[in-house]
């Protein structure tokens, strides 16, 4: 049994390359090629492919945007991405919107045919010069034990650090208390360190999780 | 040594001199000068007054003592010594200036006198008169002012003598009188001068009091005000001399606020179409050089994996290679131009990805949050925001040691606030004279968009730089 690809890229030469890369495997057949999001969808509901091969920029309605509508549409359909954005941001939302994989297309001659083996057999390809930010995201969720050291800061500490949050300068700080800027840094240090934390943007994170600052 | 010493006094003088207002140095001017005057009059009229009436009173005593000797002859020949001494209280009596009279026979024996009990010691040998001269006269101090003695023969000398004498407390008691008039008027006449001085303090203090407020406004950039031209005096000219710099002052002022107004535009203009460069030149790297390059390189790929030729397949693959290296430099260049995610996604994916590259070149550890609730900001203040982030990412990378890095972006009601803060070296001016323009660059970019930028840094506890930018409040916020 043959698996059905689905190429959607803007880009013909670089589709007809895919195709024949694709068509040279054995037990892998492309049963259609789209150059835009909604011709995509379009072949999608069509051929019922099992797998599209989707590119993130195309004109029109993009790859990130189309990516609901295909899941929705075509469940069966497994998509991987195929793209030139090796953005943090761009990963997540693939993934949030339901992609199975995503491989940079400077990476095309190496990993595809790996990624397009990995997501058939029901596994995730992800680059793997891009997990790293997924390793990190989830490092950085991970619930610091916080407990209540907040309360165990001097109200002058909590004061300060409140509004070193909010991007206040020491200078601006140190008028609002009537303080130097000298002291201010003082009581910032000694909360920091207090609260563990090492640096203003680690400080920023532990108010946002605490509610300190309202994260809007 | 002594000269530097007087020196030194005078210029203490001075520096006192210096540091009073010139209402004191009026009034001062006005009081010492007065006082000098009527001083200097009291003193030499006093001298003069004195000599003049002190030559009258000897005079006039002279005069009756000689009378006194003339009508005293016939007594003293006739031995009636009791008409003698009527004759001398008469004497007294009759000229207020004579404390005592009394006749001396030739031998000096007295004949008669005014003292009620005794004479007094010594009186009578004190003066003397030789029978051929006419008078003498003789001043001492009587232990209750001084008194001129006179002696006159009688009968040239065959007789005695007649002595009397004249008390000066009369004429001192008339100068007393004279200079304390003359104080009195002194202080009359200062009081005067004070009040005239007050005047005229008045009057030159009060256009100058006008110009110094004028001054300070000036220096306060404030150009609007003039001050009036009170007098035809040399404060009237430096009156009309302040106004004509005001206004050339404003003039100037104005014409630089022009070419700033200018300037801004131009390089607002300037930046945007840079920025418009990049983009175009990045979108087309991007979308077209590097999607070509891409279907090279599969197309290489599929040659290797048709082509039975073995020379053709190694081939192949060192051009896939070569493919490989263009495509991530032409990746890079595009990313250092303008990244994509920055007009895609926005702020927020493209710092993450800034950071991200930042953090694996240098080998420092950023730690970076960018909250902006989920909303996109305007577009220049997104494109700005980023390229001072990367400025100052690069200056810390450059100058600062830092072993780490906080990267901060938040949105707040009405403005976004970015700070930069890394733990390194501190801020050394040294390094801040090498990124001048880098710096300048960052704050210019800021400002353009009424923002604001702030550096702050301790040695050896790392620096801070904090940018301000007001963003429009849009409506249905209601975070």
């Amino acid at each position: 049994m043959t698996t059905r690809i689905l190429l959607a890229d803007d880009h013909a030469v670089l589709r007809a390359g895919l195709h024949l890369l694709l068509e040279n495997q054995p037990g892998l057949e492309v049963v259609g090629e789209a150059s835009s999001g909604l011709e995509a969808l379009d072949l999608a509901l069509k051929l019922s492919p099992d797998l599209i091969l989707l590119d993130l920029s195309m004109p029109g309605l993009g790859g990130l945007d189309a990516l609901p509508a295909l899941r929705k549409s075509v469940p069966s359909a497994r998509v991987l991405i195929l793209t030139m954005h090796d953005d943090p941001q761009y990963l997540r939302q693939a993934l949030k919107q339901g992609a199975s994989g995503y491989v940079l297309k400077k990476a095309a001659d190496q990993e595809l045919l790996s990624a397009v083996r990995a997501v058939l057999r029901g596994d995730v390809y992800i680059q793997p010069s891009m997990t790293r930010v997924l390793l990190d995201d989830m490092l950085m969720d991970t619930p610091v034990a916080v407990g209540d050291t907040w309360e165990t800061l001097s109200e002058r500490e909590q004061t300060v650090l409140k509004l070193v949050v909010l991007g206040y300068t020491g200078a601006e700080i140190g008028e609002q208390l009537n303080l130097s800027i000298k002291t201010v840094d003082t009581y910032r240090m000694r909360g920091l360190e207090k609260l563990g934390l090492s640096s203003r943007a680690a400080l920023v994170r532990f108010a946002l999780k605490k509610g300190l600052i309202s994260a809007e | 040594m002594t000269k530097s010493y007087g020196e030194n006094l005078l210029a203490r003088i001075w520096i006192v001199i210096g540091a009073v207002s010139v209402r004191v140095k009026i009034m001062g001017i006005v009081i010492i000068g007065t006082l000098m005057l009527s001083v200097t009059l009291a003193l030499q009229m006093r001298a003069s007054v004195t000599r003049l009436m002190n030559q009258q009173l000897e005079s006039r005593g002279i005069s009756i003592t000689r009378d006194l000797a003339a009508r005293a002859t016939d007594e003293i020949l006739v031995n009636d010594f009791y008409d003698l001494r009527q004759l001398l209280v008469e004497t007294q009596a009759n000229n207020p200036d004579v404390i005592y009279a009394f006749v001396l026979d030739p031998n000096g024996n007295i004949l008669a006198h005014t003292f009620g009990e005794g004479f007094p010691v010594g009186l009578a040998s004190a003066n003397w008169v030789e029978p051929t001269q006419h008078h003498h006269t003789l001043l001492f101090d009587s232990g209750q002012g001084l008194v001129w003695d006179i002696a006159v023969p009688i009968f040239n000398g065959r007789v005695g003598t007649a002595r009397i004498g004249l008390s000066e407390a009369a004429i001192a008691k008339n100068i007393f009188i004279l200079t304390s008039q003359v104080l009195l008027t002194t202080i009359f006449v200062l009081v005067i001068g004070l009040i005239a001085a007050a005047f005229l303090v008045y009057l030159v203090s009060r256009p100058i009091t006008e110009l110094v407020a004028a001054t300070r406004a000036v220096a306060q950039g404030d150009f609007t005000p003039r001050v009036r031209r009170w007098a035809d005096d040399e404060i009237g000219e430096l009156a009309d001399a302040f106004n004509a710099m005001t206004s050339e002052l404003a003039r100037s002022d104005e014409i630089r606020r022009e070419r700033e107004v200018l300037r801004r535009q131009l390089l607002e203009g300037v930046i945007a179409a840079q920025e418009d460069e990049r983009r175009r030149i990045s979108r087309e790297l991007h979308d077209s050089t590097a999607q070509n390059l891409t279907s090279l390189m599969v197309g290489l790929k599929n040659m290797d994996t048709i082509c039975d030729n073995a020379q053709v397949r190694v081939q192949a693959q060192d051009l896939r290679a070569i493919t490989g290296q263009v495509l991530e430099d032409v990746h890079n260049i595009a990313f250092q131009l303008r990244p994509t995610v920055l007009d895609d996604l926005g702020l927020p994916a493209a710092i993450e990805r800034l950071v991200h590259e930042w953090q694996k070149r240098c080998q420092i550890s950023v730690d970076s949050v960018v909250h902006l609730g989920g909303k996109r900001l305007p577009e220049n203040v997104e494109t700005a925001l980023y390229r001072i982030i990367q400025e100052a990412l690069t200056n810390v990378s450059r100058h600062a040691h830092a072993r780490s890095v906080s990267v901060l972006v938040e949105r707040r009601t009405n403005e976004v606030v970015a700070v930069v803060e890394d733990n390194g070296k501190g801020l050394d001016p040294a390094d801040l004279a090498v990124d001048r323009l880098g710096v300048a660059g960052m704050r210019e970019r800021a400002e353009l968009l009424s923002g604001k930028m702030t550096i702050e840094s301790a040695p050896g506890s790392g620096t801070s730089l904090f940018i301000q930018i007001p963003i429009p409040y849009t409506e249905g916020e209601n975070a």
